[in-house]
């Protein structure tokens, strides 16, 4: 299994470096750009594990902002310890969006999609209008131990790695297959006996345990959070990063995720506007780099299992 | 029984306004079988161009109504105008594919968002009075204002419904959204419909904006309300149905009126939400969908 091995080689120097960047690093302004480029990273690669089975969540927001909401209660009001706080919260993200995905997963397309739209902004005037959660202002104060302090962008840039490993573990798999069969036709998966109802609400939990699990990060990173932070413009931008970085390959979302976040960050140095250059990169991306910055350059890291479906049809 | 009125007459004013934007919606999924996130933005540059135009041209002399049917000229004309830009340097590359043509408009959104932020300021604007005064129906009160947006939003649906039912253009709309292929295998020329639908739905969005202008605070973002809302409607009724996107509009309007009177705003947006959901549970494709 020389592939296999390649593999691990790669997570393990990539991981590595990152997390090896993040605990070098000292200047606090390039620590918190570094940080954001971890999250958004995780954001990106939780649309594009849905997008997999042919569904584009744009939930995500919602979804990211329960989880920032969730960590940030049990933090404040609950006094429920960082380390304890932070899977949980992506634990409440997964079982609530197995819920909202058992109904809505029932339509498909563009009703999938509109809904989850809905629900974002649905899901906003809920946090505003419940007082133990801040109202509109918001909630403040979610600080992670005094002693992780100086450890935060390690810590976050870690957990990233695992989870974006996690992901990319469960591509990999046989149920990774079943999600690209789903997208290529889901009446053929059915008819082999595959319960592609249940498959696709399974898939939409755990890339939304990976969503929660980003929103509490953010939550504990800014130490404050509030409605407008999860509006579907986070969506939006997942998918920027998604497009751009290119959609079939796995690091797609990761590169997207550096080279966005890195290009908004001078561009608002510079005193441009984030939502002009976000929008310009998506149609750039959309109408003369269809296969993303990753397909423009060439066969860098390893492809993915759905462009070998696709060379594979091809040669057909 | 005053109470009631008054309500049935927001939710008239309300719906009216729901109808057209949702009825553009519907008109674009039907046809070329996307979902365009940009019509908001086509509204809202038309109510931009109202509320910004309008009282300079009340300030150069001109009268209200002549200053209010320039400006909406002016309105429809830009609306128009960035429609086709957008469909000739956009859509029309990406129709019938639902997920590249979504992430395009949302492309186009953020940029808008930021176009219209740098034209026209973040700053709300309130614009003259054009036609004065109240109509009283049994005890309601209806502002002149209101009465003329909603009798021209019925008037362009019912066109719309008629046109879509005799003439050529329609027939031919119709056929694009009930089988493109079949469509064109008769002589429909797909292309050209898909344009023409484009502009049409664009249309129905810049009239909504600038018959919107007069009557409610205009910012860069109002697009993103009335879009939500648009979208909830055609999702309940049914996307590419036209009485689907009709039928859902009142709904919506409805409950916002009703909510909106007798608990509050943000309640009746959740109110709304928790009802496309229990819509979604029965008939997932909307209660009129062909799907």
């Amino acid at each position: 299994m020389d592939n296999k091995r390649k593999t691990v080689l790669h997570w393990g120097l990539g991981g590595g470096a990152a997390i090896l960047l993040s605990l070098v690093l000292t200047d606090p302004y390039l620590r918190s750009v570094l940080t954001l480029m971890a999250i958004s990273a995780l954001l990106a690669a939780s649309l594009r594990f849905v997008m997999l089975m042919g569904e584009l969540n744009f939930a995500l927001a919602a979804f990211a902002g329960l989880g920032a909401y969730a960590a940030g209660y049990m933090n404040t009001a609950l006094s429920v310890p960082f380390v304890l706080a932070l899977p949980l919260a992506g634990l409440f993200t997964a079982v609530a969006s197995a819920l909202f995905g058992a109904i809505t997963l029932r339509a498909k397309g563009p009703y999938f999609l509109l809904i989850g739209f809905t629900f974002t902004e649905a899901v906003r005037v809920v946090y505003s209008k419940i007082p133990a959660l801040g109202g509109t202002s918001g909630m403040i104060g979610i600080y992670p131990p005094l002693s992780l302090d100086d450890w935060m962008a390690g810590i976050v840039v870690a957990t990233s790695v695992i989870l974006l490993l996690g992901l990319f573990a469960a591509e990999r798999s046989d149920f990774g297959r079943i999600l690209l069969a789903i997208r290529e036709n889901e009446n053929v998966a059915r008819s082999v006996g595959v319960n592609t109802y249940l498959c696709k609400v399974i898939a939409m939990s755990c890339a939304c345990f990976v969503a929660g699990v980003a929103g509490g990060l953010h939550a504990f990173v800014n130490t404050v959070i509030s409605p407008g932070d999860f509006s579907y413009l986070l969506a939006a931008f997942a998918l920027a990063y998604v497009k751009v970085g290119g959609e079939n390959y796995f690091l797609g979302p990761i590169v997207g995720a550096v080279v966005l976040v890195a290009l908004s960050h001078y561009a608002i140095g510079l005193g441009g506007s984030e939502h002009f250059l976000y929008g310009g990169a998506i149609i750039v991306a959309v109408l003369l780099m269809p296969s993303g910055i990753l397909g423009a350059f060439g066969k860098v890291g390893p492809r993915s299992v759905e462009t070998k479906v696709r060379a594979a049809r091809h040669a057909v | 029984m005053q109470h009631v009125i008054q309500l049935g007459a927001t939710a008239l004013q309300i719906g009216a306004v729901y109808i057209l934007f949702s009825l553009g919606l519907t008109l674009i999924f039907g046809v070329m079988r996307i979902v365009n996130f940009v019509h908001g933005h086509i509204f809202a540059i038309a109510a931009l161009v109202v509320a910004s135009l309008l009282p300079r041209l009340v300030e150069g002399g001109f009268a209200a109504p002549t200053a209010y049917v320039l400006a909406s000229l002016a309105g429809i004309g830009a609306a128009l105008g960035l429609g086709a830009l957008i469909y000739f340097f956009g859509f029309r590359h990406f129709q019938r594919d639902l997920v590249g043509s979504f992430i395009l408009s949302i492309g186009f959104v953020l940029m808008l968002d930021g176009v219209l932020l740098s034209l026209f300021g973040g700053s709300v604007r309130g614009v003259p009075e054009i036609f004065p005064g109240t109509l009283s129906v049994a005890g309601a009160q209806i502002t002149m204002q209101r009465l003329f947006l909603c009798a021209v939003a019925f008037l362009m649906a019912a066109i719309l419904y008629w046109a879509l039912a005799h003439t050529k253009l329609g027939k031919a709309l119709r056929a694009v959204a009930y089988d493109h292929e079949a469509a064109m295998m008769v002589g429909v020329p797909y292309g050209r419909i898909a344009f023409l639908g484009f502009l049409i739905a664009s249309f129905l969005a810049a009239l909504a904006g600038a018959l919107l202008a007069p009557v409610t605070i205009v910012s860069p973002v109002i697009g993103t309300d009335y879009l939500i809302k648009g979208f909830i409607a055609v999702i309940i009724g049914g996307l590419g149905s036209v009485p689907g996107a009709i039928l859902g509009s009142f709904f919506v309007a409805c409950i916002e009126t009703v909510g909106g009177y007798y608990l509050d705003s943000s309640y009746a947006s959740i109110a709304i939400f928790t009802l496309v959901i229990v819509v979604l549970l029965f008939w997932p494709k909307g209660v009129l969908g062909r799907g």
